[in-house]
């Protein structure tokens, strides 16, 4: 088969994405947008899962291409947790942006054009290409935080991730200028090839990387570079967080898995640039904590949900610092995490959107007493998202830690130490998450609160239902997925 | 590789020490006369009008990033213009591409409204 393959989903997003803002502009009737958005995503995840689970031979892709953007298995995994993601929240968007009179066809142009970043930022293979990826992304995020013109929070919210995110990006292109002025290349194979043959200047090449690693820190909001995360996610309509929430974060992790795995990964520049499975390390530890205590906190469910994904980046940060050692488990892990954090996030803000009509929002905890025995499809689904993010068995998310912790365990030392930490600090998380489910269930509104009611959307239902399947899914058969994620990182660590 | 960047400390070292020394002296030495009319904000020769904290119209905005985007179009073309006998056919379809995609946004931000001055 064709080397294109590798590349339609790209391809397929741009011209998509081209035509649907074309539509935008001409069309009076917006309302198929989020219905031809959400397909668009859908076809180009379904092509790189057709790759994935047909694995066919394909033809190497000229080096003009594979210089800047890989056409690995790697990038095809990434591709369906992106689409996927992406997907869900334009689905979720095409009930919420009605509801709440946002409705206009930027949202999903800046939707795909951002997923569009993350796919290019997930195949990086160049550090050119990996900021280009990057900035792609990131505005089309900023404009979707601000989408509520008229809400101060969200101003707040967009200004502060835009500045530090700016600042970020600037961190992060000093460290890759560093590191090319280290070791003479752009490239992440050339920047192994450097290292391993000697001739980098490792000192250089160490502060460049330090650089790049909390330039992406910033991307997956791990502590202390989390400032921005739940402003952001508090003031961005539902939607828009649930797509920062996981396709963000998924193509920063996947960029962040590639570049230290072909560039930092081999023994021999390992031993030159040690410093970074320590710091991975010291990162995870403190943003599991520093992520799970914080949600304890929050009176806002929306605020929970954004320090309980600061510590899902702890978690992930487990399996990627666990890489260094075992390769491929760590690596697997990981990829196989996201996947079930994108599907188990996806569900939660999906019910938290689904719970709340335009002025009867479900914002606190208080708001969702009593909410799953008055409207028991919600609940449910709220429900089976939190406890999937909690990690409890069968869904998701209980496998998707169980690998993590996992991998760190095989890799010994003091990694088995981080995983021990790892399941405590998920132990304080069940009480913020459980509280939600006692309080949907157990508990009644006080007497003239404020009451959320359900809003009425096809959209958000088949999102809901969709992320449902996909969590019990992976929660009851994770082997054709888990199967996925060994073969790209095998093809990545190249066991 | 001091050495070769040696002059271009000396020359931030005297400007500095030149810089200070004029402004320190005119401060020091200089006679003060301060009318209400030397204390006003310069602007122009002109009597000052209207407060700092003007809201511009998010119209400026518009034009000055459509500006942005075409002048980068124009930065793009000048080299490859000049290379394009090399490039060759890639080089015309590269160039072909990234041309359809800023006509796209063109024809976008036209339908839009966003070259209408007077709406």
């Amino acid at each position: 088969m064709s080397w294109w393959i590798g590349v339609a989903p790209l391809l397929l997003l741009l011209g998509g994405g081209l035509l649907i803002m074309l539509a935008d502009a001409f069309a009076k009737e917006r309302a198929e947008l989020a219905t031809t958005t959400t397909v668009t995503l859908a076809l180009s995840g379904a092509i790189s899962f057709y790759v994935l689970l047909v694995d066919p031979v394909l033809a190497p892709a000229p080096e003009l291409v594979t210089r800047y953007l890989a056409t690995d298995k790697l990038g095809a995994f990434f591709d369906v947790v992106i689409c996927l993601g992406a997907a869900l929240s334009t689905l979720l968007a095409g009930g919420y942006l009605r509801e709440h009179g946002l409705e206009r066809g930027e949202f999903y142009v800046l939707a795909l054009f951002s997923a569009f970043g993350a796919m290019v930022l997930a195949r990086a293979a160049d550090m050119a290409t990996l900021f280009i990826g990057l900035e792609t992304m990131s505005l089309g995020v900023y404009a979707m935080i601000a989408f509520r013109r008229r809400s101060a929070r969200a101003a707040e919210g967009a200004i502060k991730y835009f500045l530090l995110g700016s600042f970020a990006a600037a961190i992060l292109l000093f460290g890759s200028a560093l590191v090319y002025a280290g070791t003479g290349a752009t490239s992440f194979v050339g920047i192994a090839a450097a290292m391993a043959g000697g001739e980098a200047s490792t000192k250089l090449v160490l502060l460049g990387l330090l650089l790049v690693v909390v330039g992406l820190a910033f991307k997956v909001s791990a502590v202390p570079f989390h400032m921005w995360t739940p402003d952001a996610y508090e003031g961005a309509p539902t939607p828009a967080t649930t797509f920062m929430s996981v396709a963000v974060k998924s193509a920063a992790f996947a960029v962040f898995v590639r570049l230290l795995m072909t560039s930092f990964g081999d023994p021999l520049s390992t031993s030159a640039a040690a410093g970074w499975p320590p710091v991975l390390a010291g990162l995870a530890a403190v943003t599991m904590v520093f992520g799970n205590l914080a949600a304890l906190g929050q009176s806002s469910v929306k605020r929970m949900l954004a320090y309980s994904s600061i510590a899902h980046a702890g978690y992930v940060l487990v399996g990627l610092g666990a890489a260094a050692r075992v390769p491929e488990l760590g690596v697997s892990s990981v990829l196989f995490y996201l996947a079930a954090y994108t599907v188990s996030n996806a569900l939660a803000f999906g019910a938290l959107v689904y719970a709340g009509s335009k002025g009867k929002e479900a914002v606190s905890y208080a708001d969702l007493a009593g909410l799953g025995r008055r409207h028991p499809g919600v609940g449910l689904a709220m429900a089976v998202g939190v406890l999937s993010l909690m990690g409890f068995p069968p869904t998701a998310g209980f496998f998707g830690k169980y690998y993590v912790f996992n991998a760190a365990v095989q890799a010994g030392g003091g990694w088995v130490w981080l995983a021990v930490l790892g399941v405590l600090s998920s132990a304080v998380g069940a009480y913020y998450y459980l509280r939600v489910v006692v309080l949907m269930f157990m508990r009644e509104p006080a007497q003239g609160a404020p009451i959320a009611v359900p809003m009425k959307s096809g959209y958000v239902l088949v999102a809901l239902v969709a992320s449902a399947v996909f969590v019990m899914n992976l929660g009851l058969l994770p082997s054709t997925v888990l199967e996925m994620a060994v073969a790209a990182a095998q093809e990545l660590v190249g066991a | 590789m001091f050495e070769t960047y040696l002059p271009v400390f000396l020359m931030l070292g005297v400007a500095t020490l030149v810089a200070t020394l004029m402004f320190t002296l005119t401060s020091l030495l200089g006679p003060k006369k301060p009318t209400p009319e030397k204390m006003i904000p310069y602007e122009a020769g002109s009597n000052t009008t209207g407060a700092r904290h003007l809201r511009l119209s998010v119209k400026f905005y518009l034009t000055a990033i459509l500006f942005v985007v075409f002048d980068i179009e124009a930065v793009f073309l000048y080299p490859w213009a000049s290379l394009f006998r090399e490039l060759g056919w890639f080089g015309f379809l590269e160039m072909l591409l990234f041309l359809t995609i800023l006509g796209v946004t063109l024809v976008y931000a036209w339908k839009k409204g966003a070259l209408e001055w007077e709406k």
